[in-house]
């Protein structure tokens, strides 16, 4: 074997190992921290399919920023583990089936034609996929790049509709205000004769 | 094995370079304060970093009863191997670097965006309510300086071109004009504040807080497990020193270059001094190290809602604004640098 | 390309041996006397009275949302910054819609008060 395919297989092992510790532990930080293994498994083995850019962004956007409200609120929730077991004799054969079914369909997509064509060529070393990519993005599909705009203008507002509530009475400060605070708006310098006695 | 030379080279004096800063640190700040900072162990104080390793090597590494233990041990790999890996891109001088990758200044975003975890870990493992809040606070205060730290990479990628960090040192070759600092000059200050929050430092760093939350996410840590911690936060510091120069300050570039005549760049000593080099690099690194020393001393910590009002009301705005004007810029080809 | 990737690759296991090794030579070299006030978590000199694990504000998380929207922004701008030498003007063009219509839902955030911290 080559160091690459020692390498594919080892990275392989990893994410499958991940995979199945992220569905499989109890503590749910434990299984959130997997997942994290599992992504970074995943960005591995894009680049070592030359796709770098995509392969660091999984890195940037999945690990460095969706793990970490994943954390946020696995971290600070209660969860009774316990009472999460309850269900899971009553829906095991559903689930049996949903699982079943999905590997079946995966299957045949995987299996497809789409599926069998030859690895891309080993690109030069001073070969830059993101300007490759940038090159496409904003010229060919700048339409669907637009549209990823409104979708996250969408998800701003959901965010702050859905969660931002005022609690009343809390003490706040407005540190503008604070800072442009002058003299005169606080001291007031009164002129006094000195009282003799 | 070539490899293995080249890391040894790099890994030894950034460790060495990490223990000084600590030391250093001590010595600039007691000087400010009209101190002498620690003068004991050695020749005017020079082994106390090796002393304070020791002792924390030989002290115990307290597991609170109930912190989760494994998290609790994990934690602190997690906080200093993203500061060591993203070295890993950082060239030194034209060439000099472990990787030279295409994607570079991604790839450094992407692990400084791990820094994070370390913190979020310490503070859910310990089980104790300071760290908690300590993490919590210094979490969402990266996230948020991350933001405008990434815009004001963009900044920078646009005038270079490239990802490559060397590229985008070369980009800047010419003269002292034509180093980012001048047409990037909003960005590059809120990337240098962005660094110094990443890096929860003075006057970002409630994360610690002593005088309210004792020492914040890191309060159960001892002996080494602490000082893991200790040197994560160092080695940051000075990457973040690193990178201003390199993307701002361009990087091994002689500030002379352009101004001399060619004739001076030949002479035999000299003009390899005056010559871009490493040596430059590293005095600029250095400038930097010594800027985040001199804020400690210097500034009072920020309140947490002036922290993030400053994170988002300010750096993030000016970022895109900044981003707007260079669009413009670069498409109508302005000036020497878009050129 | 790849070969470029295999140092970054050592080199990142060196930073994880980096941390791991000082620490297990911590455990090793020092002492262990482990008793009950040592090991509790420290609060003060009061005793813990109950689990540190608590429910906080829910403006952590609209952080932690508003963090990811605008780090998929920050995705995006990445190649096209890469890229702008190539597509011109009508990259310019695109780009500047794209963040136009995200500067939209900035303020948003802003005048709903979504940024204030109180």
């Amino acid at each position: 074997m080559t160091v690459e395919e020692i390498l594919f297989y080892a990275m392989s092992t990893v994410l499958v190992g991940a995979a199945v510790a992220v569905i499989t532990v109890r503590n749910p930080v434990h299984a959130a921290l997997a997942l994290v293994l599992a992504f970074f498994a995943t960005a591995f083995h894009w680049v070592m399919l030359e796709a770098e850019f995509l392969g660091i962004l999984l890195v940037l956007v999945y690990v460095g920023a969706v793990m970490v409200l994943f954390l946020f609120v696995v971290m600070m929730l209660d969860i009774n583990v316990a009472r999460m077991r309850e269900g899971f004799a009553r829906f095991l054969p559903v689930g049996l089936v949903v699982a079943v079914g999905m590997m079946g369909l995966m299957a045949m997509v995987v299996g497809a034609g789409v599926f069998r064509i030859p690895g891309p060529e080993r690109a030069a070393a001073d070969h830059s996929n993101t300007a490759a990519l940038g090159h496409l993005l904003y010229t060919e599909y700048v339409y669907p790049f637009e549209i990823a705009a409104v979708i996250l203008l969408v998800a701003i507002i959901a965010a702050i509709v859905l969660t931002l509530r005022r609690r009343p009475g809390t003490l706040h400060l407005d540190p503008g205000r604070q800072a442009r605070v002058r003299r005169n708006e606080r001291v007031r310098m009164v002129k006094m004769h000195s009282e003799k006695q | 094995m070539q490899i293995s030379a080249k890391i040894t080279l790099l890994l030894t004096p950034l460790l060495l370079a990490v223990a000084y800063t600590t030391f250093a640190e001590r010595k600039i700040i007691g000087y400010m304060q009209i101190r002498i900072g620690p003068n004991r162990v050695g020749p005017r104080g020079f082994l106390q970093p090796i002393a304070d390793a020791l002792k924390l090597l030989t002290k115990e590494v307290i597991v609170p009863t109930n912190a989760n233990r494994y998290l609790f041990l994990t934690a602190p790999v997690l906080a200093i191997a993203p500061s060591l890996a993203a070295w890993a891109v950082v060239p030194f001088d034209d060439g000099m670097a472990i990787a030279d990758i295409n994607a570079g200044l991604l790839y450094i975003l992407a692990l400084t965006s791990l820094g994070v975890y370390g913190i979020i870990v310490a503070g859910w493992a310990s089980n104790s309510r300071y760290a908690l809040l300590g993490s919590l606070r210094s979490a969402a205060q990266i996230i948020s300086y991350e933001i405008a730290m990434g815009f004001a990479l963009v900044g920078v990628i646009m005038a270079a071109g490239s990802l490559n960090l060397g590229e985008i040192v070369e980009a800047q070759r010419g003269s002292v004009y034509h180093w980012f600092l001048l047409p990037l000059l909003p960005l590059f200050l809120v990337y240098f504040i962005s660094g110094v929050a990443e890096t929860n430092r003075a006057p970002f760093d409630v994360a610690e807080g002593e005088s309210e939350i004792v020492a914040g996410f890191h309060v159960e840590y001892s002996g080494m497990a602490f000082a893991v911690f200790f040197l994560a936060e160092y080695a940051n510091m000075i990457l973040i020193s690193a990178l201003t120069a390199l993307l701002f300050l361009g990087g091994w570039l002689s500030p002379l270059e352009g101004l001399l005549p060619q004739a001076a760049f030949a002479l035999p000593v000299i003009g390899w001094v005056l010559d871009g080099g490493i040596h430059w690099f590293l005095a600029k690194t250095a400038f930097f190290l010594f800027l985040f020393l001199w804020f400690r001393a210097t500034f009072p910590r920020y309140r947490y809602d002036q922290i993030m009002r400053l994170g988002w009301k300010v750096l993030i705005p000016v970022t895109i604004v900044w981003l707007f004007l260079e669009g413009v810029a670069v498409a109508f080809g302005l000036g020497p640098w878009f050129a | 390309m790849l070969e470029n990737y295999l140092p970054i690759l050592v080199f990142m296991g060196i930073g994880l041996l980096m941390g791991i090794l000082p620490l297990a030579l911590g455990m090793v070299i020092g002492p262990r006397r482990p008793d009950a006030a040592k090991n509790s978590p420290y609060e003060c000199g009061f005793e813990a009275f109950e689990d540190s694990r608590m429910k906080f504000d829910v403006r952590f998380y609209l952080i932690a949302i508003l963090f990811i929207i605008f780090d998929l922004e920050i995705a995006f701008l990445f190649p096209w910054a890469v890229a702008l030498d190539t597509i011109g003007l009508y990259g310019l063009l695109a780009m500047g819609l794209f963040l136009g219509i995200l500067v939209i839902g900035f303020i948003y955030e802003w005048k709903k008060g979504a940024l204030e911290w109180e």
